[in-house]
C-alpha cells in the first residue's frame, strides 16, 4: 500500500525555532528552552516549547488553579478524606450548585452552594483572561484576532449555562455543578424538566453545527493530507498564490458534489461551523425555561411533533384526576409496641 | 460551461474503477462514471420511496413524515411493504448510494491523483449508519432495532433507545464519542481562526507566515502542531468520534442490557478498594 | 521505540480484558413495547433471567387446606387476626409462613416452646400485623395487585428479612461543617443505580408524599416553578423502578414526552397506585411497629425497615412473574374491587391527536 503521509516517516531536524519577533519586552516573557521531541515529530512539529507567559496568562492561571483546588477539596472532605475513595468515587463527585431556596442570593452556607459560587467566580475570571490572552497575542505578532473571537462564542455558551440563564430563572440551583456525572446528570435533568430538549430548534441547529464541524474537519483535513503531496498543508502560500494542490482539492469537491471552496473560504466555513455550534446552542439553552417551559408541546403547537398508533388498546387517563379515593387507614386491633 | 478558470486541464480520461471510458464524462460540475448512475439509481428509487411511503401515511409535513421499521416479530425476514418492507427497501437503497459516492469519489481521487484519504474519511460515516442499520439489528436478531426515517421521528428513537439503558450519558464509549465531537470542533476554530488571522491580518499588515502560525501557539500554550500536523489531528479527531459513536451504540443491546451507570462497577468493585 | 511499543501491549491488554469482562454477550432478547420504530423495548439478557429464575420460582403448591369444621378462633388461645380460619386452614397456613418466613429456625422464630399462645416473641407480634397489611394489599390495593396479590413469600422468599428494604440514610460523614456536603446525591450506590442522582429520597416519596411530576404541561411558561434539583431526586426514584422490576425506562413511558398519559403504556398507571400503596404500607403498617424491634433489626438512625418497589418485585417485572398463590389462600384476599371507571370517555384509539 502506498504511503499515506499519517505519520511523518524522515524528520528534519533544525534548531528550534524561538519564535517571531514581538516588541523586546514581551519577548523576555517567552519562557522555557525550547526542545526537539522525536515522537512529537511523528505527528506534527516536533518543537515544545517556548511558551509566553505574561501577565494575563499567569493571572488566568492563578483563579484557575484556586477553582480546581476550591473543587477538589471540597470532592476530598465528601469521601471524608480517603484518597483511596477520591480516586474510586473520582468520577461521581460534584461540586454543586446552590440550593433552590437561596434563589438568587449572593451569600449562602459554604456547604449549600457557597464554594460552588466561588469557584465559578475564580474560573470565570479565569477563563476570561485566557480570553484577553489569546487576543492580545494576536496582537502582538500583528495577526487577527478571529481565534479570539471564536473562542468568545463558547464563552457565550458557558457564560449562559452558569451565569446568564440562572439569573433569568432567579435561581443559581438551575447551573450545572462540577463534577463528571454530575453535570451529566444535569444535562438528563435539563431535558427532564423542560419537555424534551430534542424538540427545541436551537438545539437541533447546535447539533446539525457540531455533527457538521466533523463533516468539515474531516471533509478538510482529508482533503489537505490528499494533495499534500503537492504541497497541500502550505495553505497560506496556496492562499496568496494559488498551486495544483489547491486545484486539485476544489475539483474534487466540485466534481464530487458539484460546488467547492476554495483554500481559503473553506477555513471560513471551518470557523462559522464551530462558532455556531455553541452560539445557537447558547440561544437554545437560554430560551428553555425563560420563553418556553416544555419545548415537546411547543413543537406540538407548530405542528411538528409526529404522530404514532397506541397499540396498547385505549390510553389509561391520569389516575390523580380519575376520582380515586385512598383507602382509610386501618382501624387498629390493638397491636401496639 | 460551468468549469473554473484553471479546470480544463484537469478534464483527462482515466482513474475508473468499473466501466472505462463509457460514463467518463462530466454533466456540468458534476463528474458522472460509472458510479454516479448507480448513485442517481439509487438515491433516486430510495427518494421515490420515501415519498410514496409518505403518501401513504397521514401527513405531507416535512417534519412529521416518517417510515418505520418493522415490528420486532419479523425478526431478520422480510417484512410487507407498508408494515415496515418499505423502510427494508429504502435502506438497501440507501446503503447502493453510499457507497456508490463512496466508490465515484475515490474514481475521482484517482482521476486526480489524489490521496483516497477523503472516501476513506466518508466511509467512516457510512459504517457508522452501516452499523445502526445492519449491524447492530443483525446482532439484536431482528430489523425493527433500526431507527425511523424521518425528522423527528428519528429524534424520538434516539430518545427511547437511550432510556433504554436508564442514562445514556453513562455509556463510556458515548462519553468518549461526545469528548471527541467537542474537542474536534474546538480543533477547527483554532485551525479556521488561525489560518484566517494570517492571511487577514491587522490593518496595515502584510499577509503573515506559518511561522507566525507556529509562534501564535506556542506563545499561547507551549506547542505548535504545525500545518501538517493539524490536519493529521483533525481527520483524526473527526474520525475518532465517529467511530467511538458507531461502538457506543453497537455495544448497547447486544453487549449490555443493563442501565448503563451499573457498568461501572467492575471500577467500583476493584479489589483494592471494594 | 519497538522496545516502547512491547512495553505498552500487556498494560494495554490488561486494561482491555478488565474493561471488556464489565460486559454482556449476544445473543439478546427483545420485546417491543410500542409502535414500531419507537425504540420502545424492553431488551433481556437471557443468561441473566436464568440467573434470576429460581429466585423468581412459586413454592410447590399443595392446594388449599379445607375451610370446614371448628375455626381456629375457638380452638387456640389469643387468636387475634385469623380467628375465623379453619383448623386445617389455620395449621397449614402456620406451616407455610415457616416456610416462607423462617425456614431454619422453625416454629420457635415466633412461638414460644412451652406455651405457643403467647406472645412473648417480638415476631409473633410483627407477623400478626404483617397478615394484617398482607390482607390489605390484596382488598384495598386491588389497582396495583390485580387479583394475583402477595402473600408472605413475595416479600420474604425464604428470609427473615426481605432481601430489599430500606431504611433513613445518617448524617453524611464528612469533613468538616464546612465542605464536601454531598447533600445525598454523588455516591455510586444501588439507590441512585450506581449513578450522582441523589440516593435518599426514599423518605419523600414512599413515606411522604412529595412531588413526583416536575415538566409543565403547557408550552409556554404558566408558573411552573420545580427545579432542576427535584427532577433529579424523580429522576433517580425513576432509577429504583426500573432496576426494581428489571426494567427499562420505556415500560411505563414514551421517554418523549413523558408526561403525557395518552402516550404512556398501561404500566405506568399501576405504578400510580403502587406509590401510594407503598406508602400506606410504610407508614400505617411499618412504622407503628417500630417499637417492636430489637436494636439489630433497626437502621442506623433508629428507624425501621421500610417497602419499597424492589421488596417485592426483586428485579421481576411481576413479582414471580406474575403467579398467584392467594387460590391456596383465599382468607388472605377479599372480593374483587369494581375497576375504576375513567371519567371521561377514551381518546380515540386510532392515533394519538396531536391538537
Amino acid at each position: 500500500m502506498e504511503y499515506q503521509n499519517l505519520f511523518t516517516q524522515v524528520q528534519v531536524v533544525a534548531p528550534p525555532h524561538h519564535g517571531v519577533s514581538i516588541d523586546p519586552y514581551d519577548e523576555r516573557e517567552r519562557f522555557g528552552e525550547p526542545k526537539l521531541y522525536h515522537l512529537f515529530g511523528r505527528l506534527g512539529n516536533a518543537q515544545l516549547g517556548p511558551i509566553y507567559l505574561g501577565r494575563l496568562g499567569l493571572a488566568s492561571l492563578f483563579f484557575g488553579i484556586i477553582a480546581i483546588q476550591i473543587m477538589g477539596w471540597n470532592m476530598l472532605a465528601s469521601v471524608n478524606w480517603s484518597p483511596i475513595q477520591f480516586v474510586r468515587q473520582l468520577f461521581w463527585l460534584s461540586l454543586d450548585p446552590p440550593l433552590p431556596k437561596h434563589g438568587l442570593s449572593l451569600f449562602m452556607p459554604l456547604n449549600e452552594g457557597g464554594w460552588w459560587m466561588m469557584a465559578g467566580f475564580f474560573l470565570t475570571v479565569s477563563i476570561l483572561l485566557w480570553w484577553a490572552r489569546m487576543y492580545r497575542r494576536a496582537i502582538a505578532l500583528g495577526m487577527g484576532t478571529h481565534i479570539a473571537w471564536g473562542f468568545l462564542a463558547a464563552i457565550w455558551l458557558y457564560l449562559v449555562l452558569g451565569f446568564i440563564r440562572p439569573i433569568m430563572m432567579g435561581s443559581w440551583s438551575e447551573a450545572v455543578p462540577f463534577g463528571v456525572f454530575s453535570h451529566l446528570d444535569w444535562t438528563a435533568a435539563f431535558s427532564l424538566r423542560y419537555g424534551n430538549l430534542f424538540y427545541n430548534p436551537f438545539h437541533m441547529l447546535s447539533i446539525v453545527f457540531l455533527y457538521g464541524s466533523a463533516l468539515l474537519f474531516a471533509m478538510h483535513g482529508a482533503t489537505i493530507l490528499a494533495v499534500s503531496r503537492f504541497g497541500g498543508e502550505r495553505e497560506i502560500e496556496q492562499i496568496v498564490d494559488r498551486g495544483t494542490a489547491s486545484e486539485r482539492a476544489a475539483l474534487f469537491w466540485r466534481w464530487t458534489m458539484g460546488f467547492n471552496a476554495t483554500m481559503e473560504s473553506i477555513h471560513r466555513w471551518a470557523w462559522w461551523f464551530a462558532v455556531l455550534t455553541p452560539l445557537v446552542g447558547g440561544i437554545g439553552i437560554l430560551l428553555t425555561g425563560t420563553v418556553v417551559d416544555n419545548w415537546y408541546l411547543w413543537a406540538v403547537k407548530h405542528n411538528v411533533a409526529p404522530s404514532y398508533p397506541y397499540v396498547f388498546g385505549t390510553p389509561l387517563p391520569d389516575p390523580a384526576s380519575s376520582g380515586f379515593i385512598p383507602p382509610a387507614p386501618p382501624i387498629s386491633i390493638g397491636v401496639k409496641p | 460551461m460551468a468549469m473554473l478558470s484553471f479546470e480544463r486541464k484537469y478534464r483527462v480520461r482515466g482513474g475508473t474503477l468499473v466501466g472505462g471510458d463509457l460514463f467518463d464524462f462530466w454533466v456540468g460540475p458534476f463528474y458522472v462514471g460509472f458510479f454516479g448512475v448507480t448513485t442517481v439509481f439509487f438515491a433516486f428509487l430510495g427518494t421515490a420511496l420515501i415519498l410514496w411511503g409518505a403518501s401513504q401515511g397521514p401527513t405531507w409535513n416535512p417534519w412529521q413524515i416518517n417510515i418505520a421499521p418493522p415490528d420486532i416479530s419479523y425478526g431478520l425476514g422480510f417484512a410487507p411493504l407498508l408494515k415496515g418492507g418499505l423502510w427494508q427497501l429504502i435502506t438497501v437503497c440507501a446503503l447502493g448510494a453510499f457507497f456508490s459516492w463512496a466508490l465515484r469519489e475515490i474514481e475521482i481521487c484517482r482521476k486526480l491523483g489524489m490521496g483516497l484519504h477523503v472516501p476513506f474519511a466518508y466511509l467512516m460515516a457510512v459504517f457508522a449508519y452501516f452499523t445502526l442499520v445492519i449491524i447492530r439489528p443483525v446482532l439484536m436478531g431482528a430489523w425493527g432495532h433500526g431507527f425511523p426515517y424521518g425528522i423527528l421521528s428519528h429524534l424520538d428513537w434516539v430518545s427511547n433507545t437511550g432510556y433504554q439503558y436508564l442514562h445514556f450519558h453513562y455509556n463510556p464509549a458515548h462519553m468518549i464519542a461526545v469528548t471527541l465531537f467537542f474537542t474536534t470542533t474546538f480543533a477547527l476554530v483554532l485551525h479556521g481562526g488561525l489560518v484566517l488571522s494570517s492571511t487577514n491580518p491587522q490593518k496595515g499588515q502584510f499577509v503573515k507566515t506559518p511561522e507566525h502560525e507556529d509562534t501564535f501557539f506556542r506563545d499561547a500554550i507551549g506547542y505548535s502542531i504545525g500545518t501538517l500536523g493539524i490536519h493529521r489531528l483533525g481527520l483524526f479527531l473527526a474520525l475518532a468520534a465517529v467511530f467511538w459513536s458507531a461502538v457506543c451504540i453497537v455495544i448497547s443491546g447486544p453487549f449490555w442490557t443493563r442501565g448503563w451507570p451499573e457498568w461501572w462497577g467492575w471500577w467500583l468493585n476493584l479489589p483494592i478498594w471494594r | 521505540m519497538k522496545q516502547l511499543r512491547k512495553f505498552l501491549m500487556l498494560p494495554a491488554l490488561l486494561v482491555s480484558i478488565l474493561v471488556l469482562s464489565g460486559c454482556e454477550r449476544p445473543p439478546i432478547e427483545a420485546v417491543q413495547h410500542g409502535f414500531r420504530g419507537t425504540g420502545m423495548d424492553l431488551i433481556y439478557n437471557p443468561r441473566i433471567l436464568a440467573e434470576q429464575a429460581e429466585n423468581n420460582a412459586v413454592p410447590v403448591s399443595y392446594g388449599a387446606a379445607p375451610a370446614d369444621g371448628p375455626k381456629a378462633g375457638a380452638v387456640y388461645k389469643n387468636v387475634k387476626v385469623l380467628n375465623n380460619l379453619s383448623v386445617a386452614q389455620f395449621g397449614t397456613f402456620m406451616a407455610s409462613m415457616t416456610s416462607w418466613v423462617a425456614p431454619e429456625q422453625g416454629c420457635t422464630y415466633c412461638h414460644n416452646p412451652a406455651n405457643f399462645a403467647d406472645d412473648s416473641l417480638y415476631t409473633k407480634q410483627v407477623a400478626r400485623n404483617m397478615i394484617l397489611m398482607t390482607q390489605r394489599v390484596n382488598t384495598q390495593w386491588q389497582d396495583h395487585v390485580a387479583q394475583t396479590g402477595v402473600t408472605c413469600y413475595t416479600c420474604h422468599r425464604g428470609n427473615n428479612i426481605p432481601q430489599q428494604v430500606w431504611f433513613k440514610e445518617p448524617k453524611q460523614q464528612n469533613g468538616n461543617g464546612l465542605l464536601g456536603d454531598k447533600d445525598g446525591q454523588n455516591t455510586p450506590v444501588a439507590a441512585s443505580g450506581y449513578s450522582s442522582l441523589p440516593n435518599d429520597y426514599f423518605a419523600q416519596y414512599l413515606s411522604k408524599s412529595s412531588n413526583i411530576r416536575v415538566a409543565g404541561n403547557t408550552a409556554l411558561p404558566t408558573g411552573n416553578k420545580h427545579s432542576i434539583h427535584e427532577t433529579e431526586a424523580t429522576y433517580a426514584l425513576m432509577m429504583h423502578f426500573s432496576k426494581s422490576l428489571g426494567v427499562n425506562c420505556t415500560y411505563c413511558h414514551n421517554s418523549r414526552n413523558f408526561s403525557s398519559w395518552e402516550e404512556s403504556p398501561p404500566q405506568r398507571a399501576r405504578a400510580w397506585y403502587a406509590i401510594r400503596m407503598a406508602q400506606d404500607i410504610n407508614n400505617n403498617y411499618m412504622e407503628p411497629i417500630t417499637g417492636l424491634f430489637p436494636e439489630h433489626r433497626l437502621g442506623p438512625t433508629g428507624d425501621v425497615a421500610k417497602a419499597n418497589c424492589g421488596t417485592c418485585h426483586q428485579g421481576a417485572y411481576k413479582p414471580l412473574y406474575g403467579v398467584s398463590m392467594l387460590s391456596d389462600y383465599p382468607f388472605l384476599t377479599g372480593p374483587a374491587k369494581p375497576a375504576m371507571k375513567a371519567k371521561d370517555p377514551a381518546p380515540a384509539a386510532k392515533s394519538v391527536a396531536m391538537k
